[in-house]
């Protein structure tokens, strides 16, 4: 009978930020992780945002392998065949200590890996935990991998946003399609200068876009290209429900298809090798779509605990996952103290969240999903808003009209109606 | 009945990416290799038929040995012993062969040397062999069969056209083909009761080797060059109406074996 202090189901951000807060306990820790090495199979856009969660790790950020700084933003709005795009360019930005940074999970949660394991905690993967081990009165005592029972004084679920380990404890039960999307990327090499040249950018310097609009298809969802090193992250989300109820019915891979050929992007990747092809589901349900953080024995932790957050301008999910696993290590410390692992105990983890700038947020953010969800916000407004670009910027034969004249031209049919009053008062929310 | 399992850990090759033609390893895990697992297996299978005897995995490699060992140790290995000092990188296949002689003879006692026929990335079988002549004992090499019978083994080898019955009389070294077992997976509970049996860690001193012998300095060989082949694009173009561009597409692929069976 195999014995551990801890058992944390997942190397993900979530499971080895708990590790790495609990290794120098001196505790026997598991964390089981059923990829190949932690990162094989986590996916993200994408970039974190570093205050938030630079002094929970203190001597982590020195040597991470993060990949660039970012100094430039852009929001791009997509029409059918043209496009507006806003670009921030910022000093600030570009001052250390950085507040974000481009990230590749695949080298990133390696890398992490291998930390938690030098400070002495088990990570083990290839290790896939098929159950928990449930005792009569509900208390959840260790996994159950291989057919073999190891048993815990608590398990964490960090096994991400479809967690088989939180809904096997009973604290989230069935999942609504239209609190997720799914998310598939590409990641194309390109040498360093040529990524330089391409952006604008110098040294480690890096850009962040996303794009909303007709790349998908009148599908909730948007588009992001993301700078790394030596590559460039580009890839798109779309909302399931939405996908579900595409008439006629498309394949998800064809949205990044047409979208690498968007002359936009085409000419961004030209000659790129493609080195990883990844889909993943994500979270998009925010504060409407959380399980329950905590039962007797358990913690739940990331995105299992679905700690992710679309704020439009921003996509919020790793800070997160970092942030809950520092505070689930907190919480099994109290809980060691007094020897009781029960549910009463545990809940100074809610507590934790609760008070922190995960929840704070997700409640700030409770209205997003009215606004990601408007149909409008992909297929109407970019194509106006583009429209009306396209015909102030044109010269035709004709003598140019008012200024005035074209604007009220474009926006009359589409806008001064109830629709977009409601929608100018669901952007207010946000 | 005392087993000693000659293991080498390589790239995965799998994970190898061709750069410009040269691989790069960078980043590829290092794994066991194939039929080094097959030895491994063999000699827990033998373990387990005796009823008792000790296990004991020994290998020469990089500082990640001490990570990776504990892969032997969780499928049945009870001990290892690493040659892991700096002092013997570069080492080909005669350094290998010396130092793993030098550290049986100080292992001291044991019944049966395994090996794999050999190792994944190059193949070159030499280690085996020579690690048996270095010990001067009987060595049974590309095994696919291995029965113990009191204190004796009787193998049946892979030749070319046919199988060879052999016997030998025991201690023996016995490099072990593909064909000879199914490696199995060690459960998530081996692996953590893996941390907890003995490793030791030996230098060339401690096996009497000097810095001569060991390593690059101890190797007879050096590697020029190492490339992959040449990528020959036929640079065939279709031309003509779609339909009769697919056409011919489709014939050429199913012609090259691609498509369709």
């Amino acid at each position: 009978m195999e014995k551990m202090d801890v058992v944390i189901v997942g190397a993900g951000l979530a499971g080895l930020a708990t590790a790495y807060c609990l290794a120098d306990e001196n505790l026997e820790i598991l964390v089981a992780e059923k990829g190949d090495f932690p990162g094989s199979k986590n996916v993200t856009g994408g970039r974190i945002y570093l205050n938030p969660v630079r002094d929970l790790f203190p001597d982590l950020w020195d040597e991470a392998p993060l990949e660039r700084h970012v100094v430039r933003e852009k929001l791009t709005m997509m029409a059918e065949t043209s496009s507006t795009t806003v670009e921030l360019r910022s000093d600030r930005f570009d001052q250390e200590p950085y507040h974000s940074f481009t990230i590749l999970r695949a080298k990133f949660d390696r890398w992490f890996g291998d930390k938690v394991a030098e400070k002495g905690a088990f990570v083990i993967p290839k290790s896939k935990v098929d159950d928990l081990v449930v005792f009569q009165d509900g208390r959840v005592a260790g996994i159950v991998a291989d057919g073999d029972e190891i048993y815990a004084d608590v398990v964490v679920a960090a096994d991400g946003v479809l967690s088989l380990m939180a809904e096997k404890a009973g604290l989230r039960k069935g999942q609504e399609p239209k609190h997720y999307a799914v998310s598939i990327k590409e990641v194309i090499e390109l040498p360093r200068q040529t990524i330089e040249d391409r952006f604008n950018l110098e040294g480690d310097q890096g850009l962040a876009q996303l794009f909303f609009g007709a790349l998908t298809q009148g599908m909730m969802g948007g588009g992001f290209l993301y700078t790394n090193l030596e590559s460039i992250s580009l890839g798109l989300v779309v909302g399931i429900e939405a996908l579900m109820e595409k008439e006629p019915k498309l394949e998800v891979h064809q949205l990044i298809e047409d979208f690498k050929q968007r002359p936009e992007i085409r000419v961004l990747i030209e000659g790129g090798e493609v080195v990883e092809y990844s889909a993943h589901v994500v979270t998009e349900g925010g504060i409407h779509a959380m399980p329950k953080l905590f039962g007797d024995g358990i913690l739940v932790v990331g995105d299992a605990a679905g700690f992710g957050l679309n704020m439009l301008m921003t996509v919020r999910g790793m800070e997160y996952a970092l942030a809950s696993g520092a505070m689930a290590a907190q919480a099994i410390k109290r809980a060691r103290e007094q020897n009781d692992f029960s549910a009463s105990t545990l809940s100074y983890y809610e507590q934790l969240v609760k008070d922190s700038f995960i929840y704070k947020e997700l409640q700030t953010f409770s209205n997003v999903l009215n606004v990601l969800e408007n149909p409008r916000l992909v297929n109407l407004y970019p194509q106006v808003f583009c429209g009306l670009f396209e015909e102030l910027m044109w010269i035709d034969e004709q003598p140019k009209q008012k200024l005035s004249t074209t604007v009220l031209q474009e926006l009359r049919g589409n806008f001064l109606n109830m629709d977009t009053v409601r929608d100018a008062l669901s952007f207010l929310k946000i | 009945m005392n087993i000693i399992v000659c293991m080498k850990q390589i790239p995965d090759l799998q994970q190898i990416r061709i750069k410009e033609r040269k691989p790069i390893l960078e980043g590829a895990p290092l794994i066991f290799g194939d039929m080094d697992k097959n030895a491994l297996e063999e000699a827990v299978r033998i373990k387990e038929k005796v009823g008792e005897g000790k296990i004991m995995a020994l290998a020469l490699g990089p500082a990640k040995l001490k990570d990776g060992i504990k892969e032997a140790l969780a499928i049945g290995a009870d001990e290892a012993v690493l040659l892991m000092d700096p002092a013997f990188t570069g080492s080909d296949s005669v350094a290998t062969a010396r130092a793993l002689a030098k550290a049986i003879q100080k292992i001291g006692e044991y019944d049966l040397i395994l090996c794999g026929e050999g190792s994944t990335d190059n193949y070159s079988g030499q280690v085996g062999p020579r690690l048996a002549e270095m010990l001067d004992l009987p060595q049974i090499t590309y095994v696919r069969e291995l029965e113990i019978k009191d204190s004796k083994i009787q193998a049946v080898r892979n030749m070319e056209e046919s199988f060879e019955v052999v016997e030998a009389e025991l201690p023996a070294l016995v490099t072990v083909a593909a064909e000879i077992n199914q490696p199995r997976l060690a459960s998530l509970r081996q692996i953590l009761q893996a941390a907890r049996k003995p490793v030791q860690t030996w230098t060339p001193a401690d096996i009497g080797l000097a810095e001569e012998e060991v390593g690059e300095k101890g190797t007879a060989v050096e590697v020029l060059s190492n490339l992959a082949p040449e990528e020959e694009r036929k640079q065939v173009i279709f031309t003509g109406e779609l339909d009769e561009m697919v056409g011919n597409l489709v014939d050429a692929l199913t012609k090259e074996g691609v498509l369709g069976r």
